[in-house]
């Protein structure tokens, strides 16, 4: 019978019911990973609740760098950061394909495999959606000086996104909320940054911005009108490059003060 | 000429923005560096785009100009001297408060700084290198910055800046030295070619001199580009594509950006308004031969020839070659160099590297192709897997080019509806892409 281990929708929550299930030596017929919260439930199935540990976690990470590789592995990451129900079960069944091929370091070139497309698939995704926050990321400066920006990723893309403004930004004080997710990043000027959960409850901060943020975001609401070439108005390639879920927190196409 | 006093910030950033738009360059790639944690800035190799403006062109930099002020009079140029515009300049801290404050909040990936000609070249190119020292050593901006080389000004100058710069670039204006005379009395072919040289040389010293020692200043980093104005003047296409071949291959250019001609003045130098807005469709083909020359391993004469000097308006530059060379078609998938596989329709560039990797481990059918991304409605034509095409074709170019044109090709309805002016110039895909330009 096919055994379902259910973890939770986080790094440490999939890898440790891949580690369970890969200790359990189970064939890629016989065993699935599903997120709580998102099952199907199946006839037939046996449900097993993954105990999360960091050390599964690990032990799972070593296993991935060791023999699929580093190249390999980053792929994986980004792939367990999707939105998708199913990733959990794309990266054991990428693991378990890896071990009927000669060279395991090379799994990711085996696209013909659905579980490998299916990573591949997933972790393209997660960069592109990384890639197009890092340019469409809008920070507003609050009142007490630091720089806020919201974001509604569909993926968890905040351990991708707080480097780049960390190595971009690291004399400013600022923080990125993942409405979506509920998650912080926070970085303080000069250190390194964190990921906090939850966060205040007060949403009011958020909204009180410093006295010239208003101005700035004037003058660039009026560049970005400027820019455009009239004869050139092209609202269907500008639909196409920014689609409208972007634009709700971006200064030049939103209403509201932030 | 109109000289107002005291203008607010935001007038003068409307102005010069506006003055400025119509340089095309707004890319931000070809450097990578990260902040050495004492002020702020990175720069990432591919690019960032920060938004798009309603024309659907990328936001990527800070595009104005430093003043409008000129004492040129180009025909074509809103900021000619003939033009009863009003006139303002920005000072150097203006522009480093505006470039820190709008990165900081990641509205732009830095500065695209380019100006009128304000009493001399060597007067604006000073002015504008105390704006970037400023901003380099005083704001501590370590973002990415193009500047523009004023022709005509010192070499002096121009290297000094160069160390501050990311990219700069020299216009070339027009393709042809004629033309040049034609619509920009004041400058010409030689006093442009000067600076892209000059850059072009201290870039190959730079090279030698961080070989040597790693930390040396950088002169450059992301190269030198240039662009040309296209439809204001009688070039072909084929004479343009030469033009930048050379460029290519003589200036070492890093791009060649092509700017289709905008009707800003009434002047009876220039052609006459047409209605039919910017030759955007033109401009388009331009930039997909570009891409041919630079990363497909084409040349200039192969795509276009003396007798047939332009582009055709159904199908882009590679698709037109190929079913101008069916002999060399179907190619085997299985078996076909990379260089080949480039040159079939329907492949990109990502594409082809797909094959020949995936091809190693077992041989591809059409699924597989699929999968890698191939657009196989274009590419059956031209392609056979294991000996057999995907269905029966006539290697003949009319049944090709109807079946192509039945299969939905991308243009005719824009074509044939619009006209050029609501094109798309983005072609989606799996074709490589910069700045919206695909080639498939
Ligand atoms: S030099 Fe010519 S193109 Fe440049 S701003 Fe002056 S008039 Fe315009």
């Amino acid at each position: 019978m096919k055994t379902v281990y259910v973890c939770s929708d986080t790094v440490t929550g999939i890898f440790s019911g891949i580690y369970d299930a890969w200790k359990a030596g189970k064939r890629e017929e016989d065993c699935e990973i599903a997120l709580r919260g998102q099952l199907e439930q199946q006839l037939f199935c046996d449900y097993v609740e993954a105990e999360e540990t960091e050390h599964k976690a690990a032990a799972v990470e070593a296993l991935i760098m060791k023999h699929l590789g580093a190249k390999a592995y980053h792929d994986i990451y980004h792939a367990v950061l999707s939105s998708d129900p199913k990733k959990g079960d794309a990266v054991l069944g990428t693991m378990l394909a890896a071990k009927e091929i000669p060279d395991s370091t090379r799994i990711m070139e085996h696209l013909s495999h659905p579980k490998v497309e299916k990573v591949f698939e997933l972790c393209r995704n997660v960069f592109g959606e990384t890639h197009s926050y890092k340019g469409f990321l809008r920070f507003c400066e609050l009142e007490n000086g630091v720089l806020y920006a919201r974001i509604e990723p569909k993926n968890q893309i905040l351990t991708c996104l707080a480097p780049h403004f960390a190595a971009r930004l690291p004399v400013e004080n600022w923080m990125i909320h993942d409405v979506t997710h509920k998650t912080f990043a926070v970085h303080e000027a000069g250190k390194q940054w964190v990921i906090a959960f939850g966060g205040p409850a007060d949403e009011e901060v958020f909204k009180r911005v410093s006295d010239r943020e208003k101005e700035y975001v004037r003058l660039w609401r009026g560049f970005c009108k400027t820019i455009a070439i009239e004869s050139r108005t092209n609202p269907r390639c500008q639909m196409q490059h920014l689609p409208l879920r972007y634009r709700r927190e971006m200064a030049e196409f939103c209403n509201n003060s932030h | 000429m109109r000289i107002q006093e005291a203008l607010s910030m935001y007038d003068k950033l409307n102005i010069l923005t506006d003055a400025a738009k119509y340089d095309v360059a707004c890319t931000s790639s070809g450097t990578s560096r990260k902040s050495d944690g004492t002020g702020i800035g990175s720069c990432e190799q591919s690019g960032i785009c920060h938004s798009f403006s309603a024309d659907g062109r990328c936001i990527s930099l800070l595009k104005i100009l430093f003043t409008n002020e000129c004492i040129y009079d180009c025909k074509y140029c809103v900021n000619r001297r003939s033009n009863d515009v009003v006139r303002t300049s920005f000072s150097p801290d203006e522009v480093c408060e505006l470039t820190m404050e709008f990165y900081r909040r990641n509205y732009i990936e830095g500065l695209f700084l380019s100006s009128g000609i304000l009493k001399s070249p060597n007067y604006t190119m000073e002015l504008i290198y105390a704006a970037l020292y400023r901003l380099r050593r005083e704001y501590n901006f370590q973002g990415y910055i193009h500047v523009k080389a004023i022709p005509g000004a010192d070499p002096e100058l121009i290297q000094k800046l160069g160390f501050l710069a990311d990219r700069m670039s020299v216009n070339l204006e027009l393709p042809t030295a004629e033309s040049l005379k034609a619509l920009a009395p004041n400058k010409t072919r030689k006093n442009i070619l000067t600076p892209m040289r000059l850059v072009q040389n201290r870039m190959t010293e730079n090279r030698q001199e961080i070989q040597l020692y790693r930390n040396a200043p950088r002169f450059v980093p992301a190269g030198q580009s240039t662009q040309m104005i296209i439809g204001a003047t009688p070039e072909t296409d084929y004479q343009i594509i030469q033009v930048a071949e050379s460029l290519y291959q003589k200036f070492e250019l890093k791009r060649v950006f092509y700017s289709a001609f905008v009707h800003v003045n009434d002047d009876a130098a220039l052609p006459a308004k047409t209605g039919e807005g910017p030759p955007l469709l033109r401009e388009h083909r331009l930039y997909q031969a570009d891409w041919l020359l630079r990363y497909y391993h084409f040349r200039a004469e192969e795509l276009l020839t003396e007798e047939n000097p332009n582009f055709n308006v159904l199908f882009d530059p590679k698709c037109n070659w190929a079913l101008k060379h069916l002999e060399e078609f179907p190619v085997e998938v299985n078996r076909a160099d990379y260089k080949i596989l480039l040159r079939v329709p329907g492949i990109g560039y990502k594409s082809a590297v797909r094959i020949v990797k995936a091809r190693r481990l077992g041989s591809l059918d059409f699924t597989d192709l699929k999968k890698i991304g191939v657009v196989l409605k274009r590419a059956l034509y031209f392609i056979t897997c294991n000996g057999r095409m995907m269905y029966p074709t006539r290697m003949d170019e009319d049944y090709i080019t109807r079946n192509l044109l039945y299969a939905g090709e991308k243009l005719p309805r824009e074509v044939t509806e619009m006209g050029y002016r609501q094109l798309s110039l983005f072609e989606g895909g799996n074709g490589y892409c910069e700045d919206g330009i695909c080639v498939q």
